[in-house]
């Protein structure tokens, strides 16, 4: 195929994008500039001072953060291990690994609720074996968001991570260990260096994910608020587009700051550049 | 004392044995390679050394003591790997360091040490590159540069010069040579390229499906394999079944039928054994049949059967009664296809395997 025209195959699938994402977040941008035709700060002022969102807007910074660092903790030795695994083995655990990646949010946000609710599994174990005497308050928490959040977001990383393992060249280890490098040292200075980009790369993609996320802490949360949920209860309860798209602008610069900053880290660390 | 023993080592992969019974030894300040094909034990051989792999049964003796089940990372062996295996996320200055960090070297004695480590390679001036940036023989000379300033007991490389152009081969391998001779150093060289076994070495050992098949100075190697794989190996493309031998003072007769051979013996007189005569394409001779050659005997006619240009030479099929000949010739008016030639056999240049 002509070289001029390869810019053909890339066309229809942009001008989608164009049509039904690109300009509507623009016009959604400018509108919270301009709600009457002059150019104003007034719709976010409005909200920075409005401690009712701030206190929102914290909640899901936190649970964000949590949910990220709690998936690097459990997701970094689960990928090293099954980097490492025979390659039977390997598919075994990547196919359970991507598992919940499967099943509808809301089925296993339902299964959350029964296994956290007051009078559900978790509790009425804790107190059948006598560890607590009342049921503890973990469903409609920001706890049982995290909980949830992780349980989504945990394949994702698992698969980055895996990525940047299975590319690691395991002759390294055995250059350092020959050097006299111990197991340990080995790692920490060869295999963890090597696979921080990907750790960051990972962390962006739940991080992100987890503040835009809506379905799980909607049922999870309860009245506990994030900042999705506030948008959807502005737009669709309070009738209040105005305000949405406020949030909604929000939302983006967030995560466009986040992934920026991140991105530039992992760049600045990628050896390979 | 050997510096170095193997004894009764067995390697498995999967159930299927890549060495067994494996023994050999190396002397202290020596240079020795493992040549042979892939697959036939001697990375294998190289990374039980290096403590990579564990040994099924068998002991790794080293300097009088038991290593069998000493860690790599206590043997203090310098290893140099066929992909280099440089560290990507640190300088060429941080890699070379490495080692010597990690036996908690004060950071002076450490760019004391890894300054003057990059000049023996010729690398000075290049600490601050990562390995990125640099070409193929400058990352195998901080390889080799990486596992010499830990002044290892022992040096072992893994195909190190596989990766490199043909020029730059033989010139790293010169150095490598020169480097090993002049700190002294006890070497293990793994290779599939004869030349360049042959080229550094104090002893070659021929390797065969898990076993040692010819330990000794690459001349007399050349010279006098000791096995038809070995002489198959080492480019002795020619090969005669004789059917009988008998001593003849100096020679050895050999026949096949009515045709009868002469191999000179052995000057050690060791060796020359078999029964199969082997010859190099470049150590036969060929004349026309039109002309009477100048000696007589060892001599077979045969008929040219394909003729290539070699550049330095002819490489001509000669068909004779006991099979094709290989025979490299030099000349400036080459045989036609289909002319009746002599064959001549020198007779020192006849070997007998088994």
């Amino acid at each position: 195929m002509n070289k001029r025209y390869l810019y053909l195959l890339l066309l229809p699938g942009f001008l989608f994008l164009a049509a039904f994402m690109l300009i509507p977040i623009i016009l959604t941008i400018v509108s919270t500039f301009m709600p009457d035709g002059s150019l104003t700060l007034e719709g976010y002022m409005t909200f920075f001072r409005d401690g009712y969102f701030n206190k929102i807007l914290l909640t899901t910074l936190r649970v964000s953060v949590v949910t990220t660092l709690v998936c690097v903790v459990l997701g970094y030795p689960a990928a090293y291990y099954i980097s490492r695994a025979g390659i039977r083995k390997k598919s075994i655990l990547l196919a359970l690994s991507i598992f919940p990646l499967l099943t509808s949010p809301v089925v296993r946000s339902f299964s959350w609720m029964i296994i956290l609710g007051k009078k559900g599994l978790l509790n009425t174990f804790l107190m059948n074996i006598g560890l607590i005497q009342k049921p503890l308050e973990i469903l409609y928490t920001p706890v049982a968001m995290m909980v949830g959040l992780v349980h989504l977001f945990l394949p994702l990383i698992i698969i980055t991570l895996l990525g940047v393992m299975e590319n690691l060249d395991y002759e390294l280890v055995r250059a350092a260990r020959s050097l006299g490098a111990s197991s340990f040292t080995a790692f920490r200075k060869i295999i963890f260096p090597l696979t921080v980009p990907g750790l960051i790369i990972g962390s962006i993609l739940v991080f992100v994910g987890s503040l835009t996320a809506y379905t799980t802490p909607a049922l999870l949360g309860g009245k506990e608020r994030v900042v999705a949920t506030f948008l959807y209860q502005n737009a669709m309860t309070l009738n209040d587009w105005q305000a949405a798209s406020v949030i909604a602008v929000i939302m983006i610069v967030i995560t466009f700051v986040v992934v920026g900053l991140m991105n530039a880290w992992a760049n600045r660390l990628n050896p390979k550049g | 004392m050997a510096l170095i023993s193997l004894e009764q080592v067995s390697v498995a992969y999967d159930n299927r044995f890549i060495l067994e019974d494996f023994n050999l030894q190396i002397e202290k300040g020596k240079l020795l390679s493992l040549l042979g094909p892939s697959g036939c034990g001697k990375t294998t051989t190289l990374r039980l050394i290096a403590g990579f792999l564990n040994a099924e049964q068998g002991k790794f003796m080293f300097g009088g003591k038991d290593y069998t089940n000493v860690p790599v990372n206590k043997r203090n062996f310098g290893f140099v790997f066929q992909s280099y295996a440089l560290f990507p996320h640190m300088s060429v200055y941080d890699n070379v360091a490495f080692g010597l960090r990690l036996r908690k070297m004060k950071e002076a004695e450490v760019k004391q040490r890894v300054t003057r480590m990059l000049e023996i390679v010729s690398l000075g001036g290049f600490e601050k590159r990562l390995p990125k940036a640099l070409s193929g023989g400058q990352r195998q000379r901080v390889a080799i540069a990486r596992a010499l300033v830990i002044e290892p007991d022992l040096l072992l490389f893994d195909e190190p010069l596989s990766n490199l152009d043909a020029n730059l081969r033989v010139n790293m391998r010169v150095e490598i040579r020169r480097i090993q001779q002049e700190l002294g150093i006890t070497t293990v060289y793994v290779s599939h390229d004869q030349e360049e076994c042959f080229s550094i070495s104090d002893q070659v050992a021929v390797m065969n499906s898990g076993k040692i098949e010819q330990l000794a100075h690459p001349t007399t190697i050349f010279k006098y394999p000791a096995s038809e794989y070995v002489a198959r190996f080492i480019g002795f493309g020619n090969f005669i079944a004789f059917e009988s031998r008998s001593d003849a003072g100096e020679d050895i007769e050999l026949s096949r039928g009515a045709l009868k051979f002469l191999a000179a013996k052995r000057p050690n007189g060791a060796g020359n054994l078999g029964m199969l005569g082997a010859i190099r394409p470049d150590d036969l001779q060929l004349w026309p049949s039109t002309q009477e050659a100048p000696l007589s005997g060892n001599t077979l006619s045969g008929r040219v059967q394909v003729s290539t240009y070699l550049g330095r030479s002819y490489q001509y099929e000669v068909e004779t009664e006991l099979g094709v000949f290989t025979v490299n010739q030099e000349m400036d008016v080459p045989f036609a296809q289909g002319e009746q030639v002599t064959i001549y056999f020198p007779k020192d240049k006849l070997v007998l395997v088994q």
